[in-house]
């Protein structure tokens, strides 16, 4: 285990008060976006905007023989040779065998993948910017596409990058004697599983902006990004342009999920090209952009097998996980996150002491593959979870009593897992029953002896649980072989001379109510009003340097370094008050926007007019002003863990192949929580995407590396009557590592619902012979499944 | 996701609209409520040099009945029929799949004329029309004929019509008051197109039954065998039930290619789950 | 080409390509920004307006083809008593978190509660079929809804008592 240098963890609240943490407090940011009046990428009104196009391949693999540019369009079509001196992108991890490639901002010699950016159009409107690039032509010379996961692995097949296959990375995670654990089995159960490729679909699509400001001598690059700070960072290394003459923003961004949490390809392009112009350009994503050449995200294929004792207590498990990364790795991730990843987590919630994991990442002609809520998670969350039922079939009980009995039990907290995670604190299996008793499972499994069978409409349950690392420190990102390392974040906190405060953060909100909880953290320690606090974040112009919003952190990290600094600015504001109060800061607290000691109280007004305006009345030796700054990493360097499980009563129509969801239970544990209505809206949230994941959402290629689903008619995302409202039940056991206790949470919902959807289709079909392991569970894949289990059984 | 220029007239009549159709060559698109053609546009899927709007020509916009049939303008949109502001031929059966179609923001402006002269085999009022037995109304430089539902839907996208031709008005036959319906849309996300989409109109009063399998990627089937077995059948039996399926296999024989397992379940289910509608099974 | 029509209570009359949809037009020169293009195919719901009071998908409509109407956006309903309580609901409810979907889901709950009053929640859930979440999982939208629609027909039982 180790611990950062930073002073101790910022004790957990242990009763919440108003406007302080753990209270529902309404969002701050609300009142813009209910006007209509929030501010995305696509909504900026800068005069004499020029506005993009990318002319995108068409073709999955070919090399470029010519591009005819139609007259008179000189500095309207700018190619690769036209952006100046740029380098291309090589997102390694530095992992010994890891095979890296370029990936340049504009496609000069070689297509990789359908969509990939060409050419940059620019037009006075996005519609004549899409007429000229209608009109240039591209002579290729197409070469034979790979396209599938078996083509990407046969040696045979065409190599992508010059390397003698298309084998990206491979990792070997595990420990422990899995061959005695083979040995001492009662049962062994093995499958094989299916994660379709899908795509992460923010309601806004990606954009970008650039130009460059004469009199700042900046470039200013707006984009719907999750990071700025470190977009910058790169964006400066990779166009030649030093980081204290640019400026990233994110103004409001519709959505990110993780697609906005990458370089992209657009941005450096774009920012390369406006530090050539005079006037601004801006490309706002369509969706047909989107879901053909945004990253990404899963397509799995994971074979799995576990070695279990007559009670279903796994001993051994055994992995591998190959995942189709498509054509470039992209950065700051890299091809390997998510192969890397579900290997090295497959163990789950579980004391298994014996694994042996083998994450492969292929290259192929698709779009790369990025980032999407839970990362490698909801993959390796729904092959293990749905081999524990079968296990727990194989040895005859109930599945979610076999989850209770693998899982790690309190009294070994810390633990270290079988892959080195460190697992904080927690009662998992306390999740489990939890969630068993809220879907009540007698009732369930009577419902299923009274109506199965007695029609077309079969009814199941099933269980997933898992562990969410969360707020990942420095260790983690060493670890995974990151070329940066994303362990800390960072908030400035300052008053106002009139007395309010402004919180400066350098993670990006984009509906995670940041807004509001980094407030409500300033309330829990200088007295304020949550609602009177404004926090500005998403520029690298008003905050201090920081990593952003990704990976389950903002709350944990941010939420750290917003505490911390306004612990220390309350510290002084004692002071001053103290002064001002004639007592000693010691009896001073902070309270309703008041200084209070005893009987007597100042107004916080009273001490920033002091600190700002009147240094006379300051305590002798007290500087002016009232700002702090801080870091904040958490004390393990492998993050907190949340957990939850899931629980889901589902009706299967064998007559249509359609899942109806009746009832959805979450019992989760993100440790203290901030703000419980944004929490639930988190795990509401994440469930309604898995259960796009586990039944509607698929991103087909044909065997030419033509992705088929190009429109929303092709590709299904949840509506409101997909989606039930799910009853949640909030666990609280505090981190040990972090401030206030919190834990991440933002992606789990979105982890456990492909499993648990999966676990309760198939606990309903077991009856009529059939086993799913594939997502998404479409009515074809189900028909065709009792269609074949009709046949067998008429054998 | 812009469209490529093109130009637009707005047809005051129907003669104006037929003018700007007149010449072949000119690769005019006649455009209603625009609620499929502009998001083609969009999406460049498809391009033509002039767009005629017709969604203010009066004529097209009148809906009447008499005694036998119920008469709409071609430009009547799904939310009026939804919200009765057309007459109902045929016991509720149109407001109801109106009411189905995509999304009231959609409804508020396609029309049933435009749905069925682009003839998706997936849209909801192919299946419906057919089922109903409708008349289609069309214009052209030669005058006006009235073609037959069956004969109007030839293929996926394609209808008895000539580019220089208008659909003008639907006239779709009353059933008699007692009739029932069953309609029956199986779809992975509500208000998307139907995987498939049964319409079952039973109306013993005059010794009719009618049937069609639409949607299916498929040119819609009229399931005659099925209709056979339903006529008459006074209620849902055993009996009746394998007799559907037996008659439901033999209309699916006659599609226009062979149903792959997963289908052959599926439209199975909507056929027999629109007769039990039809039947009043709950 | 010319077009008249009247956007948010103000006569307007652009000159426009006929290919400009109804929602380039808004955005751009009048500024309304509350319309959001999520798909520009009329299935995400974000773009949707009212057209003569109705509610229209502003991306699949084409700007010359409104000569002559009222088209209203979410910049138009200020002082609207029932848009009001939607936003309140919407807010104590927790029905948005980025934002981009709001507009077009309070314009067609307005809509929905305006032509059905109450409604079961499977009906409510219909209704809102046509706009897209990706946030929330709609679980505080059906709820705000659903709120907004009893007070909604509160008001309107009251009225009614107190004209008789």
């Amino acid at each position: 285990m180790s611990l950062t240098s930073a002073p101790p963890a910022l004790a957990a609240v242990t009763a919440p008060r108003p406007g302080c943490i753990g209270d529902r407090v309404l969002r701050n940011e609300d009142g813009r976006f209910l006007a209509g009046h929030g501010e995305y990428l696509a909504d900026l009104d800068v005069p004499g905007t020029r506005e993009i196009a990318f002319l995108r391949s068409p073709v999955a693999h070919a090399r470029i023989r010519a591009i005819a540019i139609p007259e008179g369009a000189e500095g309207r079509v700018f190619l690769l040779k036209d952006l100046g001196d740029i380098h291309p992108v090589r997102a390694v991890l530095t992992s010994p065998g890891f095979r890296g490639s370029d990936y340049p901002a504009l496609a000069a010699d070689t297509v990789r993948f359908v969509g990939e950016p060409i050419a940059i159009c620019l037009g006075a409107t996005r519609a004549e910017a899409e007429d000229l690039a209608q009109e240039i032509v591209v002579d290729f010379d197409e070469l034979p596409p790979v396209v599938e996961i078996e083509q990407a692995l046969d040696p045979a097949s065409p190599s992508l990058h010059g390397w003698p296959d298309n084998i990206c990375f491979v990792s070997t995670p595990g420990g422990g004697d899995l061959d005695a654990a083979a040995k001492a089995a009662a049962v062994t159960v093995s499958r094989e599983f299916r994660m379709a490729r899908q795509c992460v679909v923010s309601l806004e699509g990606r954009g970008v902006m650039a130009w460059w400001d004469r009199r700042l001598q900046e470039l200013v690059v707006y984009s719907s990004t999750q990071q700025p700070h470190v977009i910058r960072t790169v964006l400066a290394k990779l166009i030649g342009v030093p980081e204290h003459q640019l400026r990233v923003v994110a103004p409001d961004v519709g959505g990110g999920f993780g697609v906005k949490n990458n370089l992209q390809q657009e941005e450096v392009a774009i920012a390369a090209l406006a530090r050539r112009l005079k006037f601004p350009i801006r490309w706002t994503e369509d969706r047909r952009e989107h879901l053909i050449a945004s990253p990404q995200a899963r397509e799995h294929r994971v074979r799995l097998t576990a070695h279990a004792d007559a009670q279903g207590r796994i001993l051994g498990l055994e992995a591998e996980a190959v995942v189709n990364a498509g054509a470039y790795s992209i950065w700051p991730w890299s091809a390997a996150m998510e192969a890397n990843m579900v290997a090295g987590i497959l163990t789950g919630p579980y004391a298994i002491e014996a694994y042996r994991g083998r994450g492969v990442t292929v290259v192929s002609n698709k779009a790369p593959l990025g980032p999407y809520r839970g990362v490698g998670r909801p993959s390796a969350c729904f092959t293990l979870e749905r081999l524990v039922d079968e296990i727990a079939r194989a040895v005859g009980r109930e599945p979610h009593a076999v989850r209770i009995d693998n899982m790690v039990r309190p009294e070994q907290m810390p633990y270290r897992t079988v892959t080195g995670k460190l697992f904080d604190s927690g009662d998992y299996a306390e999740s489990v029953r939890q969630a068993a008793a809220m879907i009540d499972v007698p009732a369930v499994r009577a419902r299923q002896t009274r109506e199965n069978g007695k029609g077309p409409r079969f009814i199941g349950l099933g269980f997933a649980s898992y562990t969410e690392q969360t707020a990942h420190g420095t260790d983690e990102w060493i670890a995974r072989g990151l070329t940066e390392v994303f362990g800390y974040e960072t908030a400035t906190v300052r008053f106002t001379p009139d007395g309010k405060l402004i919180i400066e953060a350098a993670i990006q909100n984009h509906g995670q109510g940041l807004e509001t909880t980094l407030a409500q953290v300033a309330a829990e320690e200088l007295g304020v009003d949550p609602a009177d606090v404004v926090v500005r974040h998403g520029d690298t112009a008003v905050s201090p340097y920081g990593m952003g919003t990704f990976a389950s952190r903002s709350m944990v990290m941010a939420g750290g370094a917003v505490g911390r600094a306004s612990r220390q600015l309350a510290e002084k504001v004692k002071r001053i008050a103290a002064h001002l109060l004639q007592v000693k800061p010691d009896e001073v607290t902070l309270a309703g926007n008041c200084a209070v000691a005893g009987a007597r109280s100042v107004p916080l007004k009273s001490v920033t007019d002091a600190a700002f305006l009147h240094p006379e009345n300051l305590p002798a030796g007290e500087e002016p002003c009232l700002d702090e700054t801080t870091t904040f990493q958490p004390l393990s360097g492998t993050g907190a863990f949340a957990y939850a499980t899931h629980a889901v009563v589902v009706a299967v129509d064998t007559g249509t192949g359609l899942v109806e969801i009746l009832e959805y239970a979450v019992a989760h544990d993100c440790g203290t929580m901030v703000n419980p209505m944004i929490v639930e809206g988190q795990v509401q949230g994440g469930v309604a995407q898995g259960i796009g994941n586990a039944l509607l959402e698929e991103s087909p290629y044909d065997s030419g590396g033509q992705p088929l689903a190009s429109t929303f008619a092709d590709y299904l995302v949840p509506g409101a009557p997909e989606v039930p409202t799910v009853r949640i039940a909030h666990l609280e056991t505090p981190s040990p590592f972090t401030a206030y206790g919190i834990k991440g949470m933002g992606e789990g919902g979105a982890i456990a619902a492909p499993a648990a959807i999966l676990n309760a289709v198939n606990d309903a079909l077991r009856p009529l012979g059939v086993e799913l392991n594939e997502t998404p569970i479409t009515p074809k894949r189900i028909l065709t499944a009792l269609h074949d289990a009709r046949t067998e059984r008429a054998r | 996701m812009k469209p490529m220029p093109f130009d637009y007239a707005r047809a005051t009549d129907v003669p104006d609209a037929l003018a700007a159709l007149a010449d072949a060559e000119a690769g005019v698109r006649v455009m209603a409520g625009g609620q499929s053609l502009v998001p083609m546009l969009n999406l460049r899927l498809a391009t033509f040099p002039r767009v005629v709007d017709i969604s203010k020509v009066a004529e097209l916009r009148e809906r009447g009945e008499t005694a036998d049939a119920v008469t709409l303008g071609a430009c009547v949109t799904h939310g009026e029929i939804e919200d009765g502001e057309a007459p109902e031929p045929a016991a509720g059966l149109m407001r109801h799949v109106a009411s189905g179609i995509a999304y009231r923001a959609v409804r508020n402006r396609g029309t049933i004329g435009g749905s069925a002269s682009l003839a998706d085999a997936s849209a909801d009022w192919v299946t419906t029309l057919l089922a109903l037995g409708a008349r289609f109304v069309i214009r052209g430089p030669d005058g006006e004929r009235e073609v037959a539902a069956p004969d109007m839907f030839l293929a996926p996208y394609f209808t008895a019509m000539t580019d220089q031709e208008l659909l003008v008005r639907i006239v779709v036959p009353k059933t008699s008051r007692d009739a029932t319906w069953g309609y029956y849309k199986v779809t992975r996300r509500s208000g998307e197109y139907g995987l498939t989409i049964g319409a079952v109109i039973l109306d013993p009063a005059r010794d009719r039954a009618s049937v069609v399998l639409g949607a299916a990627s498929r040119t819609p089937l009229a399931c005659t065998a099925t209709a056979a077995a339903l006529r008459g059948a006074p209620r849902w039996t055993d009996a009746l039930e394998a007799a559907l399926r037996v008659a439901v296999a033999e209309d699916l024989a006659r599609g226009d290619r062979p149903f792959e397992p997963h289908e052959a379940i599926m439209v199975e289910t909507t056929i027999l789950r629109a007769a039990t509608q039809a039947l009043g099974v709950s | 080409m010319k077009v008249s029509f009247t956007l948010n209570g103000e006569a307007i009359t652009a000159d426009v390509e006929p290919r400009t949809s109804l929602a380039d037009l808004v955005r751009g020169e009048h500024r309304c920004t509350s319309v959001h293009l999520g798909c520009e195919h009329g299935v995400c719901g974000a773009c949707t307006v009212l057209i003569d009071g109705k509610i229209a998908r502003s991306c699949i409509t084409l700007a010359v083809a409104l000569d002559g109407t009222a088209v209203t956006t979410l910049e138009g309903f200020e002082g609207d008593a029932l848009m009001d309580r939607l936003r309140e609901a919407f807010r104590a409810h927790h029905g948005l978190q980025c934002g981009y979907c709001t507009p077009g889901m309070l314009i067609t709950a307005h809509d929905l509660i305006r032509r059905k009053g109450a409604l079961s929640e499977a009906a409510l859930r219909q209704g809102l079929a046509g706009n897209i979440c990706r946030c929330t999982g709609y679980a505080g939208i059906v709820a705000a809804v659903a709120a907004a629609m009893d007070e909604h027909g509160d008001t309107a039982r009251a009225a009614a008592i107190a004209a008789e």
